[in-house]
């Protein structure tokens, strides 16, 4: 018998006035050892059968049909208190935000014991010494330390190895990971997926592991189910499914995801340079507490010098930390402390936003937030009306939006309106602070396209922020990696990632997969 | 949950719009003089012609109601419109600028805070003098602090979003962006807030009139008749019941619809 049965699992909520089902006839079987990924984009239902697979599902605003066998036990009926036996002690979760899956106001230590402290009768010396094992197995580098800490002493990726720890401290059959490594850098997001790796080989323990990343779920999964709309569309080996898909959903999904083998045009450099970076220095002040004391000044810019021509899109690359967001505020002129000098298209830079969801005003309509760069220079009402409505069609979006509010589109729709409001006042440089990563892939591919067609019909600039190398090589025609600060390296897509000099240049190019390159 | 919220909305609604209707209907239609006296009529109980009674100056005890919520709507209204303004600005443009103006405005707010809004509105009284209009003076001063409070800290939140970021780029100046981009958001906080301070001070103005320093005699305010009523509460307690009665109704009615509200502007 496997370890885990789901038969026919329904989930449907009566939250709303309507039932709405969220998750139609969900089978799946996992035997000890499986790694199994479940892909979809938002709205899939993938999260919503993991939270039934370990009871974090209300009981009362739904209804839940089918059957969950975990080692012959029905988990749909069973009582609460058997519930909890099996929670944190042979089924356990890790979430995506390490940032809030931690108690602030807690050790370390504290919460990886937390398990151990409901399940076993461990004394606190036993219990001292399993959470350390299990910070050591999760890697944490000197885990006595890490134990009494707070989590606001951690880095992200340090954050996501303690809630593995506190995961596995009670050596759990099956390990939940709901997209455990999107919110992490690709270098630290290779580091946890080689440790998920390490426990299954260890301990046998069954992964069930979440994302909308095809790329790491090929790389992690023997098996895959692909979902769409809360029913599965197609499941099987990995590998299997990724040569050969049947299913119409699943080859758009795996078409979509950008790939770095395709060969690129090379680009022709004679356009005019539009922008001009030179010698850039920024730093932040650290908060400090008090009205009068100031805090230490952090140098986050080292010396950036770039140009940026006429119909170019420059790729900006670098992990969190390293000063991107910097620059890009310094160049849009929302940062003005800067030394050095950027030259150049005075008053003709927009940007565009990562987040879809903050970068519009909830409380106004679509066509007011389209007018207001226009009302700002005095155009008519006719006038403004008819331009909003000429650049909708532009970015490939419905007149009839117009009066909608921004609650009421979708994250694809919602960055089409972002771009559309950066190009209202005719930019010369558009800045694309990461504008495809809070996006799944197919809507990623379309909006990939969007910019590069504007750029072919508007002779935009376009300097393109990004953490994904394969996005970047699919978009850009010059690359420049950032770390630290500075500069390391710069060159065609192309050439860069097949002849990577710079050892950092080379850490990122393995972290994500994109090229197995020696170090 | 969905079903308590209607049953909110709709018993505020009825309690709120009975009480308005009442109002109203005093502006336009008054049974007798609110200050005629009447010694033959000291005390008198139900009747036809006084269906509430009349009070120890024999005057009719619902002519003077419907005079007196209209005084202490005036008030509660004139304090909101006082202290959620001036609160609103200054929360405003602490929460967005920051800096030296913030940390000053804060202390001061602080320490306007520190004082019971009572106690403060009876100093500001005791200096102007008491009336309407420094009742509705000194209840706005005592109410600025609570609103600036819940505005500054929304400001502090919606301020570093991206739509403010992106009015920046495309050339808004600050007090566009503080009233026209950042404003309509904070609406979903504001409204209850607003709602909850009409309520407190309809109670505020019913303790002042109480104590003797809010609506002089003889004018009427609910707070006034309470206050008159108290020395002969036991021997005629129909005189202290009405205008009780109509306080509480004013209160819930409010309560339960800002109850409404804010329970709406979490869902959206």
């Amino acid at each position: 018998m496997q370890m885990l049965e789901v038969q026919d699992l329904n989930i449907e909520f009566h939250d709303h006035s309507m039932p709405e089902t969220v998750v139609y006839d969900f089978s799946l079987s996992m035997a000890e050892g499986d790694i199994v990924g479940i892909v979809g984009e938002s709205g899939s239902g993938k999260t919503m059968s993991a939270l039934a697979l370990c009871g974090l599902l209300s009981r009362h605003d739904m209804t839940r049909r089918g059957r969950i066998l975990f080692q012959g036990k029905e988990l749909l009926t069973c009582s609460r208190q058997d519930m909890r036996q099996l929670q944190g002690r042979e089924i356990s979760i890790i979430f995506q935000e390490p940032m809030t899956s931690l108690n602030p106001v807690k050790t370390i230590g504290w919460q990886v014991e937390e398990a151990l402290r409901l399940h076993t009768r461990m004394t606190r010396k036993e219990r001292y010494e399993k959470a350390i094992w299990a910070l050591r197995e999760a890697e944490l580098p000197e885990p006595e330390r890490v134990y009494g800490q707070y989590p606001h002493e951690l880095s992200g990726g340090m954050r996501q190895r303690v809630m593995i720890a506190a995961a596995i401290v009670c050596q759990p059959r099956i390990l939940i990971a709901d997209e455990p490594t999107t919110a992490l850098d690709v270098t630290i997001q290779d580091q946890i997926i080689r440790l998920l790796q390490k426990l299954n080989k260890e301990f046998g323990t069954a992964i069930l592991f979440i994302s909308h990343d095809l790329s790491l779920v090929r790389r992690l999964c023997h098996r895959v189910v692909v979902m769409q709309n809360g029913q599965i569309v197609e499941q099987g080996d990995t590998e299997k499914i990724f040569r050969n898909p049947t299913q119409d959903y699943t080859k758009r999904l795996i078409a979509a995801i950008p790939s770095c083998d395709k060969e690129k045009t090379e680009w022709n450099q004679i356009g005019t340079v539009v922008l001009k970076v030179e010698d850039l220095h920024a730093s932040y002040e650290d908060a400090g507490n008090g009205i009068f004391r100031h805090g230490k000044e952090k140098e986050v810019l080292k010396g950036i010098s770039f140009r940026l021509r006429q119909g170019e899109i420059l790729g900006l690359v670098g992990e969190s930390g390293c000063g991107k967001s910097t620059l890009a505020k310094s160049i849009v002129g929302l940062k003005r402390d800067y030394q050095g000098r950027i030259v150049g298209a005075e008053g003709r830079i927009r940007m565009v936003f990562q987040d879809p969801y903050s970068s519009l005003n909830p409380s106004r309509t679509i066509d007011w937030i389209l007018e207001e760069p226009l009302k700002l220079s005095g155009v008519s009402k006719s006038e403004r009306r008819e331009k909003v409505r000429e650049m909708l069609r532009r970015v490939g979006l419905e007149t009839g939006i117009a009066d909608r509010y921004p609650r009421q589109l979708s994250g694809g729709q919602r960055q089409r309106v972002c771009i559309a409001l950066a190009l209202m006042s005719e930019p010369a440089v558009l800045v694309a602070d990461e504008p495809v990563s809070a996006l799944d892939v197919t809507i990623q591919a379309q909006i990939l396209k969007l910019l590069a067609r504007l750029r072919e019909e508007m002779g935009l600039a376009i300097l393109f922020i990004s953490h994904d190398l394969r996005v970047v090589y699919e978009i850009c025609d010059r690359v420049l990696i950032l770390q630290n600060g500075q500069i390391v390296e710069q060159g065609l897509p192309q050439t860069l990632y097949r002849h990577a000099a710079h050892a950092y240049t080379k850490q990122l190019l393995k972290a994500s997969g994109v090229v197995e390159v020696n170090i | 949950m969905k079903k308590k919220l209607k049953f909110n909305a709709c018993v505020g609604g009825i309690l709120t719009g009975g009480m308005l209707l009442f109002i109203l209907t005093g502006i336009f239609f008054l049974p007798y003089d609110p200050d005629a006296m009447n010694a033959e009529l000291r005390f008198a109980g139900m009747s036809l012609a006084h269906p509430l009674g009349c009070d120890n100056y024999g005057r009719d005890i619902l002519t003077r109601m419907l005079v007196g919520s209209r005084t202490t709507l005036l008030v509660a209204l004139g304090t909101i419109v006082v202290g959620g303004g001036v609160g609103t600005l200054v929360g405003a443009l602490t929460g967005y600028f920051g800096g030296w103006l913030d940390e000053v405005m804060m202390r001061v707010i602080d320490a306007l805070f520190a004082f019971p809004s009572i106690l403060l509105a009876l100093v500001v009284v005791s200096l102007l003098g008491a009336g309407k209009y420094n009742v509705i003076l000194a209840l706005g001063i005592a109410f600025i602090p609570s609103f600036a409070r819940v505005v500054r800290s929304q400001y502090l939140k919606l301020k570093e979003m991206d739509y403010v970021k992106n009015a920046r780029i495309i050339g808004c100046g600050h007090f566009r962006i503080i009233f026209v981009h950042i404003l309509p958001n904070t609406l979903s906080v504001l409204v209850p807030t607003l709602m909850i301070g009409f309520n407190n001070a309809v109670l505020a103005e019913a303790g002042m009139s109480y104590l003797g320093i809010g609506v002089q005699p003889p004018d009427a305010s609910l707070g006034r008749m309470l206050s008159e009523a108290q020395t002969y509460l036991f021997a005629h307690p129909l005189q202290a019941i009405s205008p009780g009665f109509a306080i509480v109704l004013l209160v819930l009615g409010f309560s339960l619809l800002a109850d409404a509200m804010e329970e709406k502007g979490c869902r959206c």
